[in-house]
């Protein structure tokens, strides 16, 4: 409990004044650089210009092409490690300075295992659920 | 470390709760049919389970280590919660998947875990209840949110997956879209609350919200912030003005399914509004040190939230009654009636501690187990595979089906609130808390809609036992599993055998707001943010305030 005082002012508005300045620059600058592209900006167009990667691959066929709806099943569990991979990351840099034993890197590891085991869980899932079977 | 150890004791009923989730999630994917059968049993055990673990876990050193605005509502509530829950998934046991299982069984369809939602189906039962759960020991608005989340989440893809029929992705789909819509509106809510008092946790609310009022009335933005959570959490209790969802729902959904809805969401937006009501206090409730020493008590609710509270009742009392008497079908009556019963409840809710507020909860045991009952009649009779709905299904029941056709009486007659019953009690007990508050005319509006109900609930009494068998009820059977007509009995005994222990219902509801009444007695430890607060405002207990600093 860090913050011992209440705020009881809460109405007053300049508390509120850096958000409304953050706000009107935001908007300010949108707004400029949609006036400043339109002035200064060189404006071709062609058919090169109008394909959907202008410096990359030619576009083949149609865009509405169907694919197995195994990619996203798939992708979906992809998805489950990856995001934990990018939380272990973080994790592993962090608990290799607390000090070995003591009751917070105890409270650390549980935490990370009781990630670790609800992706373990989502993995059993998926499998039982036959998402990698492709028969 | 000790205050996560002791947070985490008291979070062991969900933690079980949740296992049990997973569990079911998992053997509902099993080739064997005995293990895919076993899913319902295994749920109900995880209940069971949980049930032991509160009072073990729930224990008052515990619970007011992690700092509760209301200590004991987690170890009492949660055991009526869980007991309801019980009866909830006797509900549904041969509900889900009964097609696919058919199919599966007579050889038409080789298994397929992809189809199979059985296992998914009760993971969430048993999340949603673990929200509710939750919701008892909300410490902070954060953790309030989750939990809200987590109890209506799982009901949305519940709805969806109670049968097949397209009324019910209907129903899903519209329970869905408002449901996200009503969440926006109270976070909004917490948001301006947050912004009022500065900090998330509640007793610290509470502390800031006792200061503010002893110092010229809570700030405007509080009170905007309380109206709009209120009017948020009216969703989850199918509360005016954002009751139209309800009888929509309520009948697209599957009757085990719709019963969940009726109790579940209810309990967990009451428990939010005692919790975030009970940070305002209700007047009578926060005492401020004065300048020579003497503890005076000081306004609770503000006007215009109390005002809203009031309009709130009357109406959602009023439209779901009125609502009730237009229906012919049976589940949209019962969704008027369960609007109509959080208007009584919400009485409860304006009379607040400590009589008010346990009538509250004891309302709420005795409503989730009524509806129950009533609800299993619908869920154990079926036609030809389908559910039972129009009253005239209803008529003559006593002639096939004694028992359901005495179920129902019951259920209804304990609705409606006839003296030896269950409903009664519990009416009576919310009807007196709102007279010693002096809430007279509220009481006097509910009475009148009381007797307003009687109408449509003596007709759920007299047809199945009085009236001749029509048509329609003629081809009603026995649906394919016995457990629900169980529940069902259950309920009616319930209805019947609990009266008998009101005395230590009521003083088990007493205790579970007992601790929010303690708080602010002047016996209470000036630990508390809101006690240093308090103490700072006067002269006399600087001192008090002072050596409260160098003892920390």
């Amino acid at each position: 409990m860090t913050a011992s005082t209440p705020i009881s002012l809460a109405l007053a508005l300049d508390v509120y004044l850096p958000v409304g300045i953050v706000v009107a620059m935001a908007i300010l600058f949108a707004v400029f650089n949609l006036i400043a592209t339109k002035l200064l900006g060189p404006s071709r167009s062609g058919q090169t210009k109008g394909i959907t990667y202008e410096s990359g691959m030619n576009p083949v066929g149609t865009a509405r092409k169907r694919f197995n709806v195994r990619f996203y099943i798939l992708a979906m569990t992809f998805l489950v490690f990856d995001v934990e991979i990018i939380f272990l990351y973080p994790w592993a840099v962090g608990y290799s300075q607390l000090t070995p034993r003591s009751p917070e890197a105890t409270l650390f590891l549980g935490r990370i295992m009781f990630f670790l085991a609800a992706s373990v869980v989502a993995y059993l899932y998926a499998w039982r659920k036959g998402v990698f079977r492709w028969e | 470390m000790t205050d996560v150890v002791a947070k985490l004791q008291t979070l062991v009923p969900e933690v079980t709760l949740l296992v049990g989730a997973v569990l079911a999630a998992l053997l509902g994917l099993s080739r064997r049919k005995q293990v895919r059968d076993a899913v319902p049993w295994v749920t109900i055990a995880t209940l069971l389970a949980a049930m032991v673990a509160v009072p073990f876990f729930n224990q008052l050193d515990g619970t007011t280590a992690a700092g509760l605005l209301m200590p004991m509502l987690g170890g009492t509530f949660k055991l009526g919660i869980l007991a309801v829950a019980v009866l909830l998934c006797l509900l549904t046991v041969g509900l889900v998947d009964r097609r696919l299982e058919q199919a599966f069984a007579t050889g038409r369809a080789p298994f397929d875990a992809m189809r199979t939602i059985r296992g998914e189906f009760y993971a969430f039962f048993l999340l949603s209840i673990t929200g509710l759960s939750l919701v008892c020991s909300a410490r902070d608005l954060v953790w309030l949110f989750l939990a809200l989340e987590l109890t209506s989440l799982p009901t949305y893809i519940m709805v969806a997956l109670s049968r097949g029929s397209r009324r019910a992705q209907e129903a899903a789909v519209k329970y869905f879209f408002l449901g996200a819509m009503a969440s926006a509106v109270f976070l909004y809510g917490f948001a301006l609350l947050y912004g009022a008092t500065g900090t998330l946790v509640l007793t610290d609310m509470r502390g800031t919200f006792a200061l503010q009022a002893s110092t010229g009335g809570v700030s405007n933005l509080a009170v905007i912030g309380m109206i709009l959570t209120v009017l948020g959490l009216c969703f989850k209790i199918a509360a005016a003005p954002m009751h139209f969802y309800a009888a929509d729902v309520y009948e697209g959904a599957a009757a085990p399914v719709t019963a969940f809805l009726a109790f579940v969401p209810k309990a967990a937006g009451m428990l939010a509004l005692m919790l975030l009501l009970g940070t305002m206090g209700w007047s009578g409730h926060s005492m401020i040190v004065d300048s020579i020493g003497f503890r005076q008590p000081i306004e609770g609710l503000p006007q215009p939230v109390v005002t809203v509270l009031w309009m709130i009742a009357t109406l959602t009392m009023t439209l779901g009654n009125v609502g009730a008497l237009l229906q012919r079908s049976v589940k949209r009556m019962l969704a008027y009636s369960s609007i109509a019963h959080s208007g009584y409840m919400l009485i409860g809710i304006i009379a607040g501690p400590t009589t008010g507020l346990a009538a509250v909860l004891f309302y709420l045991f005795a409503y989730g187990i009524m509806n129950t009952a009533a609800f299993a009649v619908l869920a154990g009779l079926e036609r030809r595979g389908e559910e039972i709905e129009s009253l005239d299904d209803l008529a003559g029941l006593r002639q096939r089906h004694p028992g359901m056709s005495v179920v129902m009486a019951l259920a209804a007659g304990s609705l409606m609130g006839l003296p030896p019953l269950l409903g009664f009690w519990g009416k009576l007990y919310l009807f007196i808390a709102g007279v010693q508050a002096g809430h007279v005319p509220l009481v006097v509006i509910a009475a009148v809609n009381s007797a307003i109900a009687a109408w449509y609930y003596l007709r759920l009494v007299g047809l199945p036992i009085l009236s001749r068998p029509s048509p329609q009820s003629e081809t009603i059977g026995n649906g394919l599993s016995v457990w629900p007509r169980v529940a069902g009995v259950l309920g009616a005994v319930g209805v019947i055998v609990l009266p008998l222990l009101l005395r230590p219902m009521f003083d088990t509801a007493a205790l579970a707001v007992s601790g929010y009444a303690k708080a602010d007695s002047p016996t209470a430890p000036a630990g508390t943010l809101a006690a240093k607060a308090l103490a700072s405002e006067s002269l006399a207990s600087e001192a008090l305030a002072s050596e409260q600093e160098s003892a920390d």
